[in-house]
């Protein structure tokens, strides 16, 4: 099976994996949101640029340029407390959200 | 916030675009790279990993895009890229681009020169406060048969007003005077205003230096005060900042100076007052009015002008019926034999703008025509274009540009005419004001403080807008309606050409018809202007004339005896033949109207005649011819009651009878009559275009001021000089008037005339041009399109004037139905000029004639020219067009 990404989802997903896993960059993220998914996520990475120049945009996150363990030259993004701040609230609607499409669907069956 | 941030970092992206974009382009460089690299870890090839990287990332270009959308404001992207496209084909076909500008322009800046006039002397509010409240105080007889303006209040009537009246704020009371200022060097004549104490307050207007004139300085005694012009303190004092201790020579009295106005204030002007002094266009200095008990307790004779300010909230009306009733109380004061005193109460701002209004409204509706004429040229030049690009447009419609991008680009390119044209037309506005005061008619108030205020460029840019939305409006349409397969499909661009073609043609008849309105209003116009050039006024145009008061310091026989010194040495110039003197000259703004009884005639109240005094050489002065009788003598003593009447005054009152011998009476002495001994030719007084009142001659033995004629044989220049040279020699401080020819006087009269028919002349051709290079530029665009079918017909044998005919006969359709519909809308325009024509009627044939043989002639000529073109195609090379 392999998932769409949900209206409005990606953002979070994004923060979420900059506040675990510290500066990255878009591969980085991207083969981490791969990962997580253990493959489902049917993702171009090239989708999440867009997501990526929005957060940054909102100051959410702030792109510098650096170096890989290999040497190759990436843009990293760091987030920022404004993005920490975010990510919480972000996260509590998703969980208000989640909660009340489940109790929907429980309600269902 | 968080959305005022997104937007402030999408803004900095539209400007820092190509510093985002290489950031971007590095970006993906760098996660391709780190893709492959990861790739080629799991085994692959270099060139494995490299494409399985692109599939990865899922199309660079489609990223970028996204990243474009999301970190920018995609229509201001586009609005730019429209623009920078629009530029670029504008600036490929130049020849489009600058008729297009051009016609625009002209269009644009007749109608931002004729707004900047109307805002300088309509809208702009006048300095004296709110001056909606003030007004002007009449109180009319209905027994004089003259117009109401004439009668101000006489004094004593005016101090009952002030004290009776509720609905004033302020009123004051002034009269005006000429006066010789001695300055250093020369005198001049300067025009003052005698005003009381409540003036300046009533005005509003308080002196930029120094006090205003006060109750005070209005007891006898304290009068000799004078509060002077910003332009008189920069001209005779220099700007001197002690000018308020120094004094002022006023017919040779001194007034301490006590106060200077700012500028712009120099009420009264020659356009206030209806019946005030209009030699000088701006009064220079004001005195105390400083009245006499007998003058504030005269009911009949002394009379000033009123202004009022009204109480806020209180209408003219309700000003009116208060002052209506105090005046059938004050009626019964006045003398019973002239009674029916009313009253009247006019808005200040339209007696000072009401007689230019119409004018200009008028000017403003024919800029405006010429502005339609241009819109409509520019569309058509647009929807030639746009046939022609039908093909490119089609192109861009199949490669993915949504409709409205299309039009939009329309729009994009019609703005950018519009306003490149409202720039130029602003200069060329700019340069018509430099030029319009050399053409000041005089009547126009303040028409040289006409300047380009951001209230006029609001208007301009205003314009620009309308004019290019009403231009683009017919190409966006038809680009919208563009069917993408018909375009494709047709080898050429037939189908969307036929429905331009019959757009093209009705605005070719709308802009026709519109120039026979604009043509048939100027030609009205120049013929009245001919017709009134050619009125014989009464006198000759070459009698040299001047004004000369002297001062009242000089007893009156020193005066007879200077103007006598003055006569005989006038008279042994050389080339001078004859010299004579009148109290009031023809033309020059000066009247005396008396009432009189004619001896076995039905005499009426209050009919008065025009009374002159003048010297036996006055008539042959100025060439008034006797008709009857004789001319005054050198005998005839002042006193012995001999009287010259005009044609016009016997043809009234001595109708079937022999005026010689007559008896007329005299206004102040009725027992006393005085027996006509001559008749002379009707004078045109008031106006040239006015025809003669009656007029009764006094001779003036004891000539003691006045307006003096010389008659010569030389040219008007160097008789000046030689004038002037007497003058100066008899004497120094003696400040004459400007010595003018009746024939300048003619023409200043006619210059409001002169003024308005060439300005609507001036737009008439405009327009006509405009219409032509329509016209042509139709013609030229039908004809290439019609190439091939010329080629066809002519190798099937058509003969080149067929061809011609063909083409030419389309024109002259279009042409001919835009002068019956514009015969049509002119029958009933033209009744917007019908007060300003002289002679003729507003549906003159001849006119209507001229104007129809003009515009068929030159719009044939106009067509003639592509249609030769066509004529002269080469059937082969026709076949293979397109």
């Amino acid at each position: 099976m392999s998932l769409q990404i949900l209206q409005g989802t990606l953002d979070l997903m994004i923060l979420r994996t900059l506040a675990t896993m510290g500066a990255q960059h878009a591969y980085g993220i991207a083969s981490r949101l791969q990962q997580v998914s253990d493959d489902t996520l049917n993702l171009n990475q090239g989708t999440i640029y867009p997501a990526l120049v929005r957060i940054e945009q909102r100051g959410w996150t702030r792109g510098s340029w650096g170096k890989t363990e290999n040497g190759r030259e990436a843009k990293y993004y760091a987030i920022t407390k404004a993005g920490l701040k975010a990510l919480d609230e972000e996260t509590e609607r998703w969980r208000q959200m989640s909660g009340v499409v489940e109790k929907l669907l429980a309600e269902e069956q | 916030m968080m959305r005022l941030r997104r937007t402030v970092a999408k803004l900095r992206n539209l400007l820092a675009n190509k510093h985002a974009e290489e950031d971007l382009a590095r970006e993906i460089v760098s996660h391709l790279t780190l893709l492959a690299d990861d790739f080629e870890r799991s085994g692959m090839s270099a060139e494995e990993a490299r494409l399985a990287a692109l599939r990865a990332l899922g199309g660079v270009e489609q990223a970028k895009q996204a990243h474009r959308d999301e970190r920018s404001f995609l229509w201001i992207e586009q609005a730019l890229q429209d623009l920078r496209y629009g530029l670029r084909t504008l600036s490929k076909s130049p020849g489009f681009t600058i008729t297009a500008v051009l016609t625009l322009a002209v269009g644009i800046g007749a109608c931002t020169a004729i707004f900047s006039l109307v805002n300088a002397v309509l809208i702009r509010s006048l300095p004296y406060g709110d001056s909606s409240r003030l007004v002007y105080l009449y109180t009319p007889n209905l027994q004089f048969k003259l117009p109401a303006e004439v009668f101000g209040p006489t004094y004593a009537d005016f101090y009952d007003l002030k004290r009776e009246s509720h609905c004033f704020q302020e009123i004051t009371a002034f009269d005006q005077s000429i006066f010789s200022l001695a300055s250093p060097g020369a005198a001049e004549r300067i025009s003052a205003a005698r005003v009381d104490g409540d003036f300046f307050r009533t005005f509003q207007s308080s002196p930029e230096l120094g006090r205003e004139i006060t109750p005070d300085d209005n007891q006898l005694g304290h009068e000799k005060v004078a509060v002077i012009s910003h332009a008189l303190w920069q001209s005779i004092f220099g700007s001197a900042a002690d000018v308020l201790r120094r004094s002022l020579l006023l017919d040779g009295r001194s007034y301490e100076i006590i106060g200077v106005m700012p500028q712009g204030f120099e009420y009264p002007h020659n356009t206030d007052l209806a019946y005030g002094e209009s030699q000088y266009k701006t009064t220079q200095v004001w005195i105390p009015l400083a009245l006499t008990p007998q003058q504030m307790a005269d009911r009949e004779n002394a009379r000033g002008n009123a202004v009022a300010r009204l109480k806020p909230g209180v209408s003219i009306a309700q000003a009116q019926a208060e002052m209506a009733t105090i005046m059938v109380r004050l009626d019964k004061l006045h003398d019973p034999q002239v009674r029916g005193w009313g009253a009247l109460i006019e808005n200040f701002v339209d007696t000072a703008v009401g007689h230019v209004r119409s004018l200009l409204w008028l000017l403003l509706g024919a800029v405006s025509i010429v502005l339609l004429i241009a819109c409509s040229n520019a569309a058509n030049l647009l929807l030639a274009r746009a046939a022609g690009r039908v093909r490119e447009l089609g192109v861009r419609v199949a490669l993915g540009a949504g409709r409205s991008r299309i039009v939009r680009q329309v729009i994009t390119e019609v703005l950018l005419i519009g306003l490149v044209a409202g720039a130029i037309g602003v200069s060329f506005a700019y340069f018509f004001l430099r030029i319009l005061p050399l053409f000041n008619p005089g009547n126009i108030p303040r028409l040289n403080e006409a300047s380009l205020d951001l209230r006029v460029l609001l208007f301009t840019i205003a314009v620009s807008l309308f004019t290019s939305a009403l231009t683009g409006a017919f190409p966006a349409l038809a680009v919208s309606r563009l069917n993408l397969t018909d375009v494709l499909a047709s080898t050429g661009s037939r189908s969307v050409a036929g429905a331009h073609n019959r757009v093209q043609s009705a605005l070719i008849v709308v802009e026709s018809a519109l120039v026979v309105v604009l043509l048939a209003s100027a030609g009205l116009l120049v013929r009245s202007y001919l017709n009134v050039e050619s009125v014989n006024a009464g006198f000759s145009q070459s009698t040299v004339t001047l004004n000369i008061g002297l001062d009242p310091r000089d007893s009156q026989p020193q005066a007879v005896q200077f103007f006598q010194n003055l006569f005989a040495r006038l008279q042994a110039l050389p080339g001078v033949e004859t010299v004579g003197a009148v109290s009031n000259l023809p033309l020059s703004n000066s009247d005396d109207l008396r009432m009189f009884a004619v001896d076995g005639y039905p005499n009426q109240k209050g009919q008065l005649a025009e009374m002159r005094w003048a010297t036996p050489n006055y008539f042959s002065a100025m060439r008034i011819p006797l008709i009857a009788g004789r001319m005054f003598t050198a005998e005839e003593k002042s006193g012995v009651h001999a009287v010259i009447i005009n044609q016009s005054f016997a043809t009234k009152y001595f109708a079937g009878r022999n005026p010689i011998g007559g008896r007329i009476s005299r206004q102040d002495d009725p027992a006393q009559w005085s027996t006509v001994v001559g008749v002379i030719g009707d004078v045109r007084h008031n106006s040239v275009e006015e025809p003669a009142e009656p007029q009764i001659y006094h001779p003036d033995m004891e000539f003691g001021g006045g307006y003096i004629a010389v008659r010569s044989s030389l040219p008007a220049k160097p008789l000046a000089a030689s004038i002037r040279a007497v003058l100066h020699s008899l004497d120094p401080n003696l400040a004459a008037g400007a010595i003018r020819t009746m024939g300048d006087l003619e023409s200043e009269a006619s210059a409001p005339r002169r003024f308005q028919t060439s300005l609507l002349a001036l737009f008439a051709a405009i327009a006509l041009s405009l219409a032509l290079v329509g016209l042509y530029g139709l013609m030229v665009y039908s004809v290439s399109r019609r190439t091939r079918e010329v080629g066809i017909r002519m190798a099937l044998g058509a003969q080149r004037g067929d061809v011609l005919w063909l083409v030419l006969k389309k024109a002259a359709f279009l042409l001919a139905i835009g002068l019956a519909s514009g015969l049509v809308a002119s029958w009933f325009a033209t009744r917007a000029i019908q007060a300003l024509l002289f002679g003729i009627g507003r549906h003159d044939p001849i006119t209507i004639l001229s104007v129809c043989a003009l515009l068929a002639v030159s719009g044939l000529l106009a067509a003639m020219i592509p249609t030769r073109r066509a004529a002269s195609i080469d059937p082969m090379q026709a076949l293979r067009t397109e």
